[in-house]
């Protein structure tokens, strides 16, 4: 093309806006207006309540300013609730990535079983979360469950426990089907990244007479950085926004032996007619999780350029 | 749109989706704004799945008699602890049901106090209501001097055997006093049989052993005024219902582990043989037992001995409220009234009916009929669930947790119940 020629194309009667004008917000506006009716509303309101002595009922409320807050650091519950949150956290995140990423390297083949063993590990994540907690509540029954039955069979009597009905056990108890059901996640995604990674560097690196934990260490985990980030980031908020399987197991108790951030502030909120100082909760919990997230948007962005 | 805006707008939206993933909740539902009327009803309650479909037969008699159709939803399973808060939030995310049943006292004093539920005086007065329904069991509905509630069942709560368990550990005569109740559970316990199936996740289901051993201890008038705040909970007869509930446990009268138990499990299991007894109200005889096909013969009642002058056991009423907001009032107190007619109480089977006429029948069910005649007999005390708020109940379960893990003595449960009840009560 000549240079002539470009200039008339690049020089058109009309000039486009650099970044296209209103048309790609005019495209986005369906999807933006769901975005701002049933998110950021609710979640502004939330603040808004946050602000108020508002019970969850009534029609009137006062505006308290920060007294919310306040109550919050001297809450002993909110203690307790926080750091059950940091050890679910941590447990709950790298429990699940370490078991995801073994498995996924063991089933990373050719062999036949291993389409079977992809859908046996990948279950437990699409059972339903309430059928999960049943079925783990009844194996952990002190007098009839499977677990203590299996320990008294062998002959660990002593080791026998009522695992959800004491403060000792009970949130380790209710961490244990949370990593069992979380593990196939991270897997899948492991999974994919490993079919991702050329064979040729393998071939390349089994030449150059490295061996299989090197191949892993400057091979695979290289290869596996944008997975991690994803599988970390989304665990982590998924992590630290736990209720469901805390609820369902042990309610919170022992007494408030489990209680987390979400179970608190649905206790205040929904049970106890304290929306002002449930929703100071949530708030609380919403900007930890939008600090520990701030990596996974900052590498979405970075990928969007 | 440029490299930069795109990284703006996709920043943003990040930050507002995790900024909305935790805080949920808004006020919603239009609150205050009444309803169109229309022919349908819609009711909320929390019927076992023993007995939905009889109550559901009822409604469907009177969708035929008054020309409406009524939409029955129910929440089955986990009692107080969690059917207020659904019924809470259908009232705040949208127009909420036209009829809901609900427990008196404290749980359904937050829905009159916001003005959720209809007041029904006029209705008392236009149906006469007033001379069907137990006057005492009306008080339990009235908050503040507002009937809010039509009660229509008045629940006393007892111990409820398996023969063939006490038969087995050689017990023949239901004991008299305390001292015998625990020579009863000795004996049981000795038969290689666990005796109280009492379940402590939630709290409310093994609160009702020591709402019992309370009774024992301090006796009616105490125990009244410990629940409204009058008197201190950190008294000798307090500490000593702490020390026997420990007991109680220690001495393997309850199922191991008995604070991480569901009540929903534990219940059948008392069915199914597994433990002697369980602290229950009649409704177990039309409900768990009918449905398990055994007949009511294999199971016995009685009173739990307290050892005061006057016998008393725990209860509470539960009834049905209207939506202030329902543009379908007057067709929902209707289908009130037709609740509230002795042949539909009989024919739901309730044992604890207040209304006069539908009294159960001994053939059909005997434990029910022998404790219409209890609570003939007897006056109750305020289930602890219902006479303290949701969150003074969690706090009282808490210590009941703690000093059955033996974490805090029972002279420091009745101090922290003393801080509890007097907070609540000066607040």
């Amino acid at each position: 093309m000549s240079v002539a020629l470009q200039a008339r194309v690049r020089a058109p009667g009309r000039r486009r806006r650099p970044g296209g004008g209103l048309t790609p917000w005019l495209f986005a506006l369906p999807a933006l207006l769901v975005y701002v009716i049933f998110l950021v509303y609710p979640a502004l309101s939330s603040l808004w309540f946050s602000f108020t002595d508002w019970d969850g009922l009534s029609p009137d409320y006062t505006v308290v300013g920060l007294e919310n807050y306040r109550a919050l650091a001297a809450d002993p519950v909110v203690a307790t609730a926080l750091r059950n949150n940091v050890l679910w956290t941590v447990v709950t995140l790298c429990v699940p990535v370490l078991l995801g990423l073994g498995l996924a390297l063991a089933l990373n083949g050719k062999a036949r079983a291993k389409p079977i063993l992809r859908l046996i590990f990948y279950t437990p994540a699409v059972l339903p979360l309430v059928s999960i907690a049943s079925i783990w509540g009844w194996l952990y029954n002190p007098q009839y469950g499977a677990i203590n039955e299996a320990l008294r069979l062998v002959g660990l009597d002593f080791l026998a426990q009522p695992w959800l009905g004491q403060d000792s056990t009970a949130l380790g108890a209710v961490m244990v089907p949370a990593v069992w059901l979380r593990a196939g996640f991270p897997m899948l995604l492991y999974l994919a990244a490993l079919q991702g990674i050329p064979e040729e560097l393998y071939e390349a690196a089994t030449v150059d007479g490295a061996s299989r934990v090197q191949q892993f260490w400057h091979v695979t985990m290289p290869g596996l950085r944008s997975a991690h980030a994803i599988v970390i980031a989304l665990s982590l908020i998924d992590s630290f926004k736990v209720f469901d399987m805390v609820y369902a197991m042990t309610y919170g108790g022992p007494g408030t032996a489990t209680q987390v951030m979400g179970t608190w502030m649905y206790a205040n909120v929904f049970q106890y007619y304290q929306a002002g100082y449930g929703t100071a909760i949530a708030v609380v919990v919403t900007v930890a999780a939008v600090a520990v997230g701030i990596p996974y948007v900052l590498s979405q962005t970075r990928e969007a350029r | 749109m440029s490299a930069l805006h795109r990284r703006g707008f996709l920043g943003l939206s990040g930050a507002a989706a995790l900024f909305a993933a935790g805080c949920t909740g808004s006020v919603g539902g239009g609150a205050g704004q009444p309803q169109a009327p229309s022919n349908t009803l819609r009711l909320f309650t929390y019927e076992g799945d023993e007995t939905i479909d009889r109550f559901k037969g009822r409604i469907a008699e009177f969708d035929a008699e008054a020309g409406l159709t009524t939409t029955v939803d129910s929440l089955p399973g986990s009692g107080a602890a969690v059917y207020p808060d659904k019924l809470r939030t259908e009232l705040l995310g949208g127009k909420g049901p036209d009829v809901w049943r609900i427990w008196g006292g404290e749980i359904g004093r937050p829905f009159v106090t916001a003005k959720q539920a209809a007041d029904l005086a006029p209705y008392y007065d236009r149906l006469g209501w007033n001379d069907r329904i137990d006057g005492n069991a009306v008080a339990g509905m009235t908050f503040d001097g507002v009937k809010a509630g039509v009660p229509l069942n008045a629940a006393a709560l007892g111990a409820f055997y398996n023969r063939e368990l006490l038969q087995k550990a050689k017990i023949d005569s239901d004991p008299q006093s305390y001292a015998e109740l625990e020579e009863f559970n000795e004996k049981l316990v000795a038969a290689g049989i666990t005796p109280a199936g009492l379940g402590g996740k939630y709290g409310w289901h093994i609160m009702r052993l020591f709402e019992y051993l309370l009774e024992h201890t301090a006796g009616p008038e105490l125990h009244d005024q410990l629940l409204t705040g009058a008197a201190s909970w950190d008294t000798p007869e307090v500490v000593e219902a702490f020390t026997l509930f420990k007991k109680w446990q220690d001495s393997g009268w309850v199922p191991e582990g008995a604070l991480g138990l569901d009540p929903s499990d534990i219940e059948p299991a008392f069915i199914q043989g597994k433990t002697a007894y369980t602290i229950t109200g009649p409704w177990i005889e039309s409900g768990q037992i009918a449905a398990s096909g055994k007949s009511p013969d294999e199971f016995g009642t009685f009173v739990l001995p307290t050892d005061q002058d006057q016998l008393r056991f725990s209860g509470f009423v539960e009834g049905y409220m209207l939506n202030a907001r329902s543009g379908n009032l007057e067709n929902a107190a209707k289908l009130l009234d037709f609740l509230a007619r002795p042949e539909t109480q009989k024919a739901l089977q309730n044992p604890g009916a207040t209304v006069a006429g539908a009294e159960p029948d001994p053939k059909t069910h005997p434990m029910a009929a022998q404790w219409a005649e209890y609570r003939k007999e007897h006056a109750f005390y305020t289930i602890q669930d219902q006479a303290f708020p949701k969150k003074e109940a969690d706090q009282y379960f808490t210590v009941q947790s703690d000093i059955l893990q033996g974490s805090i003595s029972p002279a420091q449960a009745a101090k922290r119940m003393q801080e509890i009840v007097s907070a609540w009560a000066k607040g």
